[in-house]
C-alpha cells in the first residue's frame, strides 16, 4: 500500500518507522531536511518540501497513494494538505487536528465533502485513554470494542493473583470466560501457547466479555477501587481534553508551573480546580493535599518528570498513577516502575492509523497502544479462507492469536473448534510486523480445491 | 598495559549473507557453461560446471549451515559495510576460478586481477590474445562486468526479499554511488528491481541494436553486456578497430553515453517521459558538454597536427574516445599514447571525473565536479564580498547542505590522496612515475587503460608484478566502492571501542 506521510515530527516518524516495518510503501516529506536525516537508513523514502504546495505533493506522487497522512504541528495545514491530497487523487486521507470541535459528528461531514476521510487528535485519544484508566484503576490497558461487547485488558500479575504459576493449559475451566492473548514479560511481548506459564509481574493481556470482568479482575487479584479525586500535573494540550471530558464525573485538580497558561485554564474550565505552582516540589505537592488523592496523572512535557512525579505520588499512597511518558526508550523502564498506566500520543495515534489501514471503521474501536504489538479487528468476508476450517486448524504461527469475536453484535471468546462465519468480527492480537500476515490470512481467499469440495 | 574492547560484529549473518550472494553467483555461472556447450569447449564447460559445484556448496553451507534467525538487530552498520566490501572479494575469488580450471590463466595473481576487473567494470586485462581464449572464458569475463556493473548487491537485493529491510537500505546505499543516495521508491527493492530493469533493457537494446551491424550474436552480447556495464573488455585483441565499422561505433557510443547517465535520472526522462529534466538537470548539461567539448577540442586539435585524412572517421574517433573515457569505459579505437601528450590529457581529466554518479560509470563523477566548481566560485566571490552567502545549487529549487560539500570536498582529496598512495607503491616495483600515476588512476577510475614501457601489445597489465596486480585490484574495488566504505574498516573505531 502507498503511504505518504507529510510532518517527520514524533507522530510522523514513528509511523513511518512502523509502516514502513509493516512492508508498506512509505514516502516522508518535511520542510526541515535534518529531521528526514534521521530516517535516512529505512526502508522508506523521504522528500523535502511542504505539505500544502502543489508541486511537491506532485512531486510524492500523491495521486497513486492509498493514504495520506497530514501530521505537521499545524492543524490548518494539516487540513488543507489532506484537501489537496484528496482532490490530486489520494484515496483516503488522514489529517491530525488539535481541535475536539472538528472531532463531532455534524461537523465531520464538512470535512468529508473536503475529501478528509479522517481525523486524528492525539491529544483526544490520550485524554480519552486517561478516563478509561480512571475508570478501571485496576488495569493497565482497556481495550473497548463494539460498545464494550469484547473487552482486552492489560493487567499486572501480583504475587496474590491465583493465576501464578499457572500453565494455560490448566486454565481451560475459565476458557469461556477468558482468554490470555499475550504476555509482555522483561520487555518483550510473547504469544503465549498452553505450554506457558503465567509469572509474577507478567503484564498478561487477556480478552474477555462484560459479563465476566469481574471474575477476570478477581482472578487476577485486583480489588476495584473507586477514583473520584484525580491530581493532574501539568496543562498541556491533553490536561486540557481531559477537563472537557472529564471535568464534571471527577473531582480535577490540575497543578500547572505557568501562570498565563493556569489563567487560560482557569477561564476555559470554571470548574476545574487549576493550581499554580511546580509540581515537581514535593512541599508544594503536600501543601495541595496529595495524600487525599485516588489518582495522579503526570502530564508534563518531558517524560522523566512525567515518571518520577509518579513514583512521588506512590509514595504518598496514591494507588492509580497515569503517566505520559512520550520518549520510546523510557516506556519499558516506565513499565518496570509500576507506573499504572502509560499514555503515548505516538502509539495512540499510530494505533488508530493502523485500524484506518485496515479498513475497519476507526470510530467504534477504541484503540490499544501498545510498544510492540497491534490488535486488529477484521471481519469475515464470504468465503474467505479462514472461515474454511476450525480454529485450531488455521495454522497461525506464534506471532499472532485470537483474542475474540463479535458474531451478530454479541461477543464471544474463540475456542480451538470455533469455526468462522461471514460477518463475523475477529480480533486480532499480532506482534509488530505480523499484521500484513494477518490481514493476507484474512483477505485470501478459498484456494479452487477447498470450493470443489 | 593496554587492554581493548571489541566491537560487537555479528560474523554468522554476514557469512551468511554472503552465502546468499554466492548462490545468486553460481547461478549467473550457468550462462558461460551453456556458451561452452554451444561452442563445444567442452573442457571449459567443465571448469564453469565445477565452479559452479563448488559455489554453490559453499553458498548452500555459509547460508543455511548456521542456525542463526536474521533480523534487523543482526545487521546493522558495521556488517553492512563489511559484508560489502567482502562481497567483491569473494565473488572475484569464485569467479576467478573458471580461469584457472580451464587453464587459460596459471597464477591466481593474474585470475583475481582479471576477475576484479571484470567485476569492477575496469576492464584491464592481463591477457594478450583475446582471439585465442575459449569463447566460454571470452563470455565471462563480459558477463562479469555486467554483473558488477549495476552492482552485485543491488542484483540481490532485487530477487531477494530476506534484504528488504533496514540492513537492505545500508547495503544499498553502501554500493551505489554517488553524493546522496535519493531513491525513485519507497522501499530499496523496488528500486532494485527498477535500476536493474531499467539496466536490462539497455542491455537487450544494445545487443539487438549491434547485431544489426557485421557483429555475429556472439560479439554482439559480450560488447552489449560490457558497454552498458562501462567495462570495456571485447571479444578482439584489436577492440572495435577488428569490425572497423561506423555503425557499431555509433551504437556503442550511444550506449556508452547513455549509461553514463544516472539510472534514476534515465528513469524519470525515458519511462515517466520527463523529458525536460535533460536540459533542466545541471549535472547531466555538465556531462553532455564536456562530451560535446571535449570532442570538438580533440578534432581540432587532431585536425590541426594533420592526423586528419578522413574526416568523418577522425571525428567519429573523437567523440569515441571522449566518450569512452569519461563513461570509464575504456574501449579504444586507436593507440591514444601515439596521439599526443595534449589530447591525452584532456582524456585523463575526462577519465578523473567519469560519468554521472548512479550511473554504471566509475572515477569521481561528474556531480562532484560540478559541486566542487561551484563551491569553488562561490569561495572566489567571496574573496571581494567576505560576507556574503551563497550556495551551491544543483537544481533550480534545491540547495547542496553545506555538510554534503564538505564531503565531496573529502572525497576528492581522498580520491588523490589514494591514487597518489598506490602510484608510490607502483613506483617502489620499478615503475616510471608517470606510468604508475596513470595505472593508478585507471584502477580506481575503473577505467583499463594501461599505459608505459613495460607493456607490449593489447594487454598492458600482464608484466607488472604481482605485487602491484594485487594492490591494483584492491584500488579498482576501493574505487568502485567511492573509498569511504572500504576505508572504513580500517580505521581503529571500526573494530575497537576502546
Amino acid at each position: 500500500m502507498k503511504i505518504v506521510i507529510a510532518g517527520a515530527g514524533e507522530v510522523g516518524t514513528h509511523l513511518a518507522k512502523m509502516l514502513s516495518d509493516e512492508e508498506q510503501d512509505i514516502t516522508i516529506m518535511d520542510t526541515d531536511p535534518s529531521k528526514l536525516a534521521a530516517l535516512d537508513d529505512f526502508n522508506l523514502m523521504t522528500y523535502v518540501g511542504t505539505s500544502v504546495s502543489f508541486m511537491d505533493l506532485a512531486a510524492v506522487n500523491v495521486a497513486d497513494a492509498d493514504l495520506f497522512i497530514a501530521c505537521t504541528p499545524l492543524e490548518a495545514r494539516n487540513i488543507l494538505a489532506c484537501s489537496m491530497a484528496g482532490e490530486a487523487g489520494a484515496k483516503r486521507t488522514v489529517a491530525r487536528i488539535n481541535n475536539s470541535e472538528y472531532m463531532i459528528k455534524v461537523h465531520r461531514d464538512f470535512f468529508k465533502t473536503k475529501r478528509i476521510d479522517h481525523l486524528i487528535y492525539p491529544e483526544y485519544l490520550a485524554a480519552q485513554e486517561i478516563i478509561q484508566a480512571l475508570k478501571c484503576t485496576w488495569a493497565r490497558n482497556w481495550y473497548e470494542l463494539f460498545n464494550g461487547e469484547l473487552i482486552i485488558v492489560g493487567v499486572k500479575i501480583r504475587k496474590n493473583s491465583t493465576l501464578v504459576g499457572n500453565h494455560l493449559r490448566q486454565l481451560g475451566q475459565f476458557s469461556n470466560k477468558m482468554h490470555v492473548s499475550a504476555i509482555k514479560r522483561n520487555h518483550e511481548t510473547i504469544i503465549p501457547t498452553g505450554r506457558d506459564v503465567i509469572k509474577e509481574n507478567d503484564i498478561v493481556y487477556i480478552a474477555t466479555t462484560h459479563d465476566y470482568i469481574d471474575d477476570v479482575a478477581e482472578m487476577c487479584g485486583k480489588k476495584k477501587i473507586n477514583a473520584k479525586k484525580v491530581l493532574v500535573m501539568g496543562g498541556g494540550p491533553i490536561t486540557e481534553q481531559l477537563l472537557e471530558f472529564a471535568c464534571d464525573d471527577y473531582d480535577i485538580k490540575v497543578l500547572e508551573p505557568d501562570r498565563k497558561r493556569c489563567q487560560e485554564l482557569a477561564d476555559k474550565f470554571p470548574n476545574a480546580a487549576i493550581v499554580f505552582g511546580d509540581p515537581r516540589d514535593s512541599d508544594f505537592l503536600e501543601e495541595e493535599g496529595i495524600d487525599d488523592y485516588d489518582a495522579f496523572v503526570g502530564l508534563l512535557d518531558t517524560s522523566e518528570a512525567n515518571i518520577l512525579g509518579c513514583l512521588m505520588a506512590k509514595e504518598h499512597g496514591i494507588s492509580k498513577t497515569i503517566a505520559q511518558v512520550e520518549n520510546l526508550n523510557y516506556f519499558n523502564e516506565a513499565e518496570a516502575l509500576n507506573i499504572g498506566t502509560i499514555i503515548n500520543k505516538k502509539l495512540l495515534a499510530s494505533s488508530r492509523i493502523f485500524q484506518i489501514l485496515l479498513d475497519s471503521d476507526p470510530e467504534n474501536s477504541k484503540s490499544l497502544a501498545l510498544q510492540d504489538a497491534e490488535v486488529a479487528e477484521f471481519v469475515v468476508k464470504e468465503g474467505a479462507k479462514i472461515a474454511s476450517t476450525e480454529v485450531m486448524n488455521l495454522g497461525l504461527g506464534n506471532n499472532m492469536t485470537i483474542a475474540g469475536m463479535v458474531r451478530d453484535g454479541e461477543g464471544q471468546l474463540v475456542t480451538g473448534r470455533t469455526r468462522f462465519k461471514a460477518g463475523d468480527h475477529v480480533v486480532i492480537f499480532c506482534l509488530q510486523g505480523a499484521l500484513r500476515e494477518a490481514e493476507k490470512k484474512f483477505k485470501e481467499h478459498k484456494g479452487l480445491l477447498s470450493f470443489l469440495e | 598495559m593496554f587492554s581493548y574492547i571489541l566491537q560487537r560484529i555479528n560474523y554468522t549473518t554476514i557469512v551468511r549473507v554472503l552465502g546468499w550472494f554466492l548462490l545468486i553467483e553460481s547461478l549467473f555461472l550457468i550462462f558461460p557453461a551453456a556458451v561452452s556447450l554451444f561452442f563445444g569447449e567442452y573442457s571449459v564447460m567443465w571448469a564453469f560446471v565445477n565452479t559452479f559445484i563448488i559455489t554453490l556448496t559453499a553458498g548452500c553451507v555459509m547460508s543455511y549451515g548456521f542456525p542463526n534467525r536474521f533480523n534487523d538487530e543482526s545487521m546493522r552498520k558495521r556488517e553492512a559495510i563489511l559484508i560489502t566490501s567482502t562481497v567483491w572479494i569473494v565473488f572475484s575469488a569464485f569467479g576467478m576460478l573458471p580461469f584457472l580450471f580451464s587453464g587459460v590463466l596459471t597464477s591466481v595473481t593474474d585470475a583475481f586481477f582479471e576477475t576484479m576487473s571484470g567485476f569492477t567494470t575496469t576492464g584491464a586485462s592481463v591477457l594478450c590474445d583475446v582471439e585465442s581464449l575459449p569463447r566460454g572464458i571470452v563470455f565471462w569475463r563480459s558477463m562479469c562486468q555486467w554483473i558488477g556493473g549495476m552492482g552485485i548487491i543491488l542484483f540481490t537485493l532485487a530477487v531477494l526479499p530476506m534484504l528488504n529491510f533496514k540492513g537492505g537500505v545500508t547495503l544499498f546505499t553502501s554500493e551505489v554511488t554517488g553524493i546522496s543516495h535519493e531513491r525513485i521508491t519507497p522501499r530499496v527493492s523496488q528500486t532494485a528491481k527498477l535500476l536493474w530493469g531499467i539496466y536490462f533493457t539497455l542491455t537487450i537494446v544494445c545487443f539487438a541494436a549491434l547485431m544489426l551491424g557485421p557483429m555475429d550474436w556472439f560479439d554482439s552480447i559480450c560488447h552489449a553486456m560490457s558497454t552498458v556495464s562501462t567495462g570495456g573488455f571485447s571479444t578482439k585483441s584489436a577492440g572495435l578497430d577488428y569490425w572497423h565499422d561506423y555503425y557499431s561505433y555509433i551504437v556503442i557510443i550511444v550506449f556508452m553515453a547513455i549509461c553514463g547517465i544516472n539510472f534514476s535520472l534515465i528513469y524519470l526522462i525515458f519511462a515517466k517521459r520527463n523529458f525536460s529534466l535533460m536540459y533542466k538537470n545541471v549535472i547531466i548539461r555538465c556531462y553532455l558538454a564536456f562530451i560535446v567539448v571535449f570532442s570538438l577540442v580533440i578534432f581540432l586539435r587532431l585536425w590541426t597536427m594533420g592526423f586528419c585524412d578522413n574526416i568523418p572517421e577522425s571525428l567519429l574517433d573523437s567523440v569515441f574516445d571522449t566518450v569512452s573515457a569519461i563513461t570509464s569505459t575504456g574501449f579504444s579505437t586507436y593507440n591514444y599514447e601515439r596521439s599526443g601528450q595534449f589530447i591525452f590529457f584532456l582524456l585523463l581529466f575526462l577519465m578523473f571525473f567519469g560519468g554521472m554518479a548512479g550511473s554504471t560509470s566509475g572515477g569521481a563523477k561528474v556531480d562532484r565536479f560540478v559541486v566542487t566548481f561551484k563551491n569553488l566560485r562561490n569561495e572566489i566571490y567571496r574573496v571581494i564580498n567576505p560576507n556574503s552567502v551563497r550556495t551551491v545549487r544543483l537544481t533550480n529549487n534545491r540547495s547542496v547542505p553545506r555538510e554534503v560539500v564538505d564531503k565531496v570536498l573529502a572525497f576528492l582529496a581522498i580520491y588523490v590522496f589514494v591514487i597518489i598512495t598506490v602510484a608510490i607503491l607502483l613506483t617502489a616495483f620499478n615503475m616510471p612515475a608517470f606510468d604508475a600515476m596513470f595505472n593508478s588512476l585507471s584502477a580506481i577510475s575503473n577505467i583499463g587503460f594501461g599505459y608505459g614501457e613495460i607493456t607490449a601489445g593489447a594487454s598492458k597489465f600482464s608484466n607488472i608484478p604481482s605485487v602491484c596486480k594485487w594492490v591494483l585490484a584492491l584500488e579498482m574495488m576501493v574505487g568502485r566502492l567511492e573509498i569511504f566504505t572500504v576505508l572504513a574498516i580500517f580505521t581503529r573505531g571500526f573494530w575497537i571501542k576502546r
